[in-house]
């Protein structure tokens, strides 16, 4: 393989640097580039809302430091945000301005916060935890705050509302049940997971909508719903799930749904060109279905297919069965949702007894658990709930 | 600097400029029907190259800016006929073409919402302006009277002909008034913009069918001419088992029930309220957790719908699926073949329908329609794959085997779009071509989507007054207007450099429950002066076309170290194109070649940074406008 070959990766998590990484292993002069638009090395994500609460620090949140890079004559362009693609010059357009060189592109983008069309107007008022530019500055918010509003309701909602209320915050929740869109939560199943957050003090609000979020001067939002409860918040977040991060590569001949589609090898509709982790879409032929995957080992699989895929090998990527998932007592059969929180985070870097710990110490209830049934509904893509 | 919005500071000091400009400037105009201006004037303005009217959109939108709105209401209506329901409706392929929207430039101006601007915002009491031609004698006879009737009637009555309109339903206005929802247009306006045409002596005769009640052959007898304008009616059909069951509409079959209905006040009784957890998103939810009043909902005479699944990405499919919403359907998911992105609609309607809690399942297409006791129990769909063909580049989807799935729904609206039915006007009627007014038949014209296929109104009302120039030049045997550009020398670049950076101003809208509490009600409620003075001053204006003279430049390149993008070119030679338009420019590094530095001004932004800092002043401003004349003028 030609050593002039630049391969350009958009995209710093998990399938990224596994498409990175593997395409050294298989290529030790390939020259590679990744290209991030955080400034921040590979991190774990699904430890942001324990990094927001405090109970870890930012060392611990990283799953690999920049030196790896230099030691695998990877360069890491950070803080670096992709524009848009231009296929026929097979350059990228950054920013600043600048445009990278490319002969093969694998497009790992990751996801972004899903924001629920009604609550457009009150953007600026709310708070997303997706990335670590999200949270910049948050967890001295939160430390300091007393109260908190939280919108939505998808996995790490509960997550996140647990770790506030373990701190001895007010937390009111506004639950949408189809926050875990594809399944639209049955009364019997809100009931069940009313039931389990309310015991950790929560307030949980349902059947009711936004209204108005309105920022006072002096800091924090007068919450109204339309059901006229009013609250006073420091912090507003939402968290209704994630869709693919993509707009950046629209226009420029990509097929993209949701998300980009792909094939079983990661490969695009354009030469060259490659997708993979949960920017990309692809048909499962077991679930006769368009899937987007969610989770971290869905997103190493996805980038270790592309990785190899890129250094000439043909490999298809192993489509996840369905598990159960569990949502506060609720099981949801589906498939290509992992509970982040849970995984190793490529192995070597687990923190797994951290976790283990943690939830241990939320597991202070007793749960009742109600099953739902897998349907033809949950073959959906793109926007998705867990994380 | 920044304040409200405006810049304010950076404004005053650039209007004082201005008013200097102007004070010590001389205008000079001429008249050019070189290819190269012609050429210039669609390189330069792509909104409106893109526009099929070639509506002067730079040109209205100016005086937005000036915030004169009669004269911007005019300048439209010399071009669209009527502006006022393109402003709501149109599909905007000047949008898609809009600089402003071009890579790295940003977000493409509000054009269609700033056409709407200026019919809301002229003054009530408005004058509408129109030359009208001697009466020539002549007398024509248009069938239809949807967009491309009413175009070319309209064009008719201003050359001087006696226009008399066929019109198979009750009230005219074609696709308008029967295809698209009262949400998205009012009928009131509606009838005041067309009654604007018919005040120009245009005769209608509605509830009259050609092909019915009165065949084609009798109306060449009875005038000297006939447009055909009869749209497209003849819907495409699913071709699928089970597209005979009961609760399978068609889209435009639908859209004209509701319309019908609604004109004819036929509102009806209240809903039973429906028992449904909180979506959270869904707006009948949101209607009933608040404990307002239920929606209202049109008694249409039908089965009524829950659960409907469309069938299409247009913008029939999104009008029907608004709809049923408001009819007081629970569950509305629009179904389609391709990807979002293939979707035929704009970004805002794709929002609205969002935000009305419409679901959209891509890479689908119907396998068959299931029922019970001949009625629609659920569709079995089956995924599709984008394939791509290589000659022309062209994407299809194509259907995966073994995908089939079913979805319960109990009502079926195909919107897959209508071809025309030439034989329901006459079987004589031959000799259709897209690309030509003229019919096999003798002193028998087509217009808009009766000849082209389904399009859109922009396309059909152009189309309209193409077909009207070529019956007059048959009536007449004699060209009667030519069109020219008209150059204007222009003292100055019309904007600073930070109106640039001005977000694009959203379209106002009313709430999800007013939405539901009246069904007829306009979703969009149109800008206020503020902001059609903000989103006015966004756009480039484009037909202003700047230009270095060579022979006083100095070559010190101060320009092209000002401009903020790659347009101002050393160019070794500018090729001329066949047709007598200049070509790409061939641009060289090397000093010892360059014969000019030229602005390019396909990619110019009109920023005027070049024009500031010249230092010989060698850079001039002219605004270019394609205007159409009288031949003997």
């Amino acid at each position: 393989m030609p050593t002039s070959d630049h391969y350009v990766i958009i995209g710093n998590g998990p399938a990224g640097n596994a498409a990175a990484f593997t395409l050294r292993e298989n290529d030790p002069d390939a020259r590679i580039t990744i290209i991030s638009h955080e400034n921040i090395s590979f991190y774990a994500k699904p430890k942001l809302v324990r990094y927001l609460a405090g109970d870890i620090d930012k060392s611990a949140l990283m799953v690999k430091e920049p030196d790896a890079y230099l030691q695998n004559n990877i360069r890491l362009r950070l803080g670096q945000t992709v524009m848009r693609i231009d296929l026929q010059n097979r350059c990228l357009h950054l920013a600043h301005m600048e445009t990278v060189q490319y002969t093969r592109l694998v497009i790992a983008s990751g996801s972004r916060a899903r924001l629920l069309p009604s609550m457009k107007p009150y953007a600026d008022c709310l708070t997303f935890v997706t990335e670590y530019n999200d949270i910049k500055g948050m967890r001295e918010k939160i430390a300091a705050g007393k109260h908190f509003f939280v919108f939505g309701g998808d996995l790490v909602a509960f997550k996140f509302l647990k770790m506030l209320t373990h701190m001895k915050k007010q937390v009111t929740l506004l639950l949408y049940p189809k926050a875990f869109w594809p399944h639209t939560l049955t009364h019997a199943m809100q009931k069940t997971i009313v039931d389990n957050l309310a015991r950790t003090g929560a307030h949980i609000l349902v059947n009711d909508d936004l209204d108005t979020i309105v920022p006072e001067e002096q800091g924090g939002y007068n919450v109204t719903t339309q059901q006229g409860v009013k609250k006073q918040a420091d912090l507003v977040f939402t968290f209704n799930g994630l869709i693919p991060n993509v707009d950046f590569a629209r226009g420029c001949g990509l097929d993209i749904d949701h998300g980009i589609l792909v094939d079983e090898t990661m490969r695009t509709c354009l030469e060259n060109v490659f997708a993979c982790g949960s920017c990309a879409q692809i048909y499962n032929p077991d679930l006769t279905a368009y899937t987007t995957s969610i989770g971290w080992p869905n997103a190493v699989a996805q980038g270790k297919v592309a990785g190899l895929n890129l250094a000439g090998e043909t490999c298809r990527v192993q489509q996840a069965g369905r598990k159960y998932f569990d949502l506060e007592g609720v099981k949801i059969k589906t498939t290509w949702w992992e509970d982040a929180d849970r995984e190793d985070t490529e192995g070597e870097d687990t923190d797994r007894e951290g976790n283990d710990r943690k939830d241990a110490d939320f597991k202070n209830t007793e749960r009742k658990d109600v099953e739902c049934k897998d349907t033809d509904r949950d073959r959906k893509t793109g926007e998705k709930d867990g994380r | 600097m920044k304040t409200n919005g405006l810049y304010s500071k950076e404004e005053k000091i650039f209007q004082d400029k201005n008013k200097l400009y102007q004070a010590h400037s001389v205008k000079q105009i001429a008249y050019s029907t070189d290819p190269r201006d012609f050429g210039q004037v669609a390189k330069s303005i792509p909104c409106q190259e893109a526009c099929p009217a070639r509506t002067n959109i730079p040109g209205y939108i100016r005086c937005i800016n000036e915030k004169r709105y009669g004269r911007a209401y005019e300048l439209n209506r010399g071009a669209n006929i009527m502006p006022g329901v393109l402003g709501r409706i149109c599909s905007r392929p000047c949008e898609t073409a809009c600089r402003h929207g071009a890579p790295d430039n940003g977000v493409s101006v509000g054009i269609c919402h700033l056409k709407r601007a200026c019919a809301d915002l002229k003054s009530p009491m408005h004058r509408i302006i129109e030359g009208l031609y001697a009466p020539s004698g002549k007398s024509v006879a248009v069938v239809g009277s949807g967009p491309a009737g009413l175009a070319a009637a309209h064009d008719l009555a201003i050359l001087g002909h006696r226009a008399v309109v066929f019109e198979t339903m009750e009230k005219p206005g074609g696709m308008l008034m029967y295809g698209i929802p009262e949400f998205r247009l009012p009928r009131d306006l509606l009838m005041t913009e067309i009654n604007n045409i018919l005040r120009l002596g245009v005769e209608l005769k509605t509830g009259q069918a050609v092909g019915t009640h009165i065949t084609l052959e009798t109306l060449t007898r009875e005038f000297d001419a006939v447009v055909v304008a009869a749209g497209c009616t003849k819907p495409r059909l699913l071709g699928v088992e089970g597209e005979d069951l009961e609760n399978v509409y068609n889209g435009l079959d639908f859209m004209k029930q509701i319309n019908k209905l609604i004109g004819d006040k036929l509102i009806g009784d209240r809903p039973q309220l429906i028992n449904r957890i909180n979506s959270g998103q869904s707006p009948i939810d949101r209607q009933i957790n608040r404990g307002l009043s239920p929606i209202k909902k049109i008694n249409w005479g039908l089965s009524p719908i829950k659960n409907v699944a469309v069938i299409g990405g247009g913008f029939t499919a999104v009008d029907c699926a608004r709809s049923a919403i408001r009819l007081g359907a629970e569950q509305v998911t629009l179904y389609i073949r391709k990807t979002m992105d293939d979707m035929r609609i704009d970004e805002t309607e794709k929002h609205e329908a969002r935000f009305e809690g419409i679901g959209v399942e891509s890479l689908v297409q119907p396998a068959r329609i299931l029922g019970e006791n001949g009625r629609v129990s659920g569709i079995e769909f089956v995924r599709t794959r984008i394939e791509t063909t290589e000659k022309p580049p062209y994407k299809k989807s194509v259907p995966i085997a073994g995908s089939e799935f079913v979805v319960p729904c109990d009502s079926v609206i195909a919107a897959l779009g209508q071809a025309p039915d030439a034989h329901d006007v006459s079987d004589a009627l031959t000799g259709l071509d897209k690309d030509s007014p003229a019919t096999g038949m003798k002193g028998v014209f087509a217009a808009g989507d009766f000849v082209t296929g389904s399009t859109d109104v922009i396309s059909a009302i152009a189309g309209g007054r193409r077909t009207a120039l070529a019956v007059d030049l048959y009536l007449t045997a004699m060209e009667r207007k030519k069109t020219v550009v008209r150059l204007e020398s222009h003292a100055t670049t019309d904007r600073p450099r930070s109106y640039d950076f001005i977000d694009r101003v959203p379209m106002n809208t009313i709430a999800m429950d007013q939405r539901l509490a009246d069904h007829t009600r306009e979703v969009e409620t149109g800008f206020d002066p503020d902001q059609a003075l903000a989103e006015s001053r966004r756009c480039y204006l484009c037909s202003l076309k700047y230009e270095i003279d060579p022979l006083r430049c100095i070559y010190c390149s101060a320009c092209i170290d000002v401009a903020p993008k790659d347009c101002i070119k050393m160019v070794e030679t500018i090729p001329v194109n066949a047709d007598g338009t200049y070509g790409r420019y061939v641009e060289t590094g090397q000093w010892d070649r360059v014969v000019s530095i030229t602005i390019d001004n396909e990619a110019c932004i009109r920023c005027g940074q070049c024009y500031e800092v010249c230092p010989m002043d060698c850079i001039s401003v002219t605004k270019t406008e394609l205007i159409q004349m009288d031949m003997d003028e």
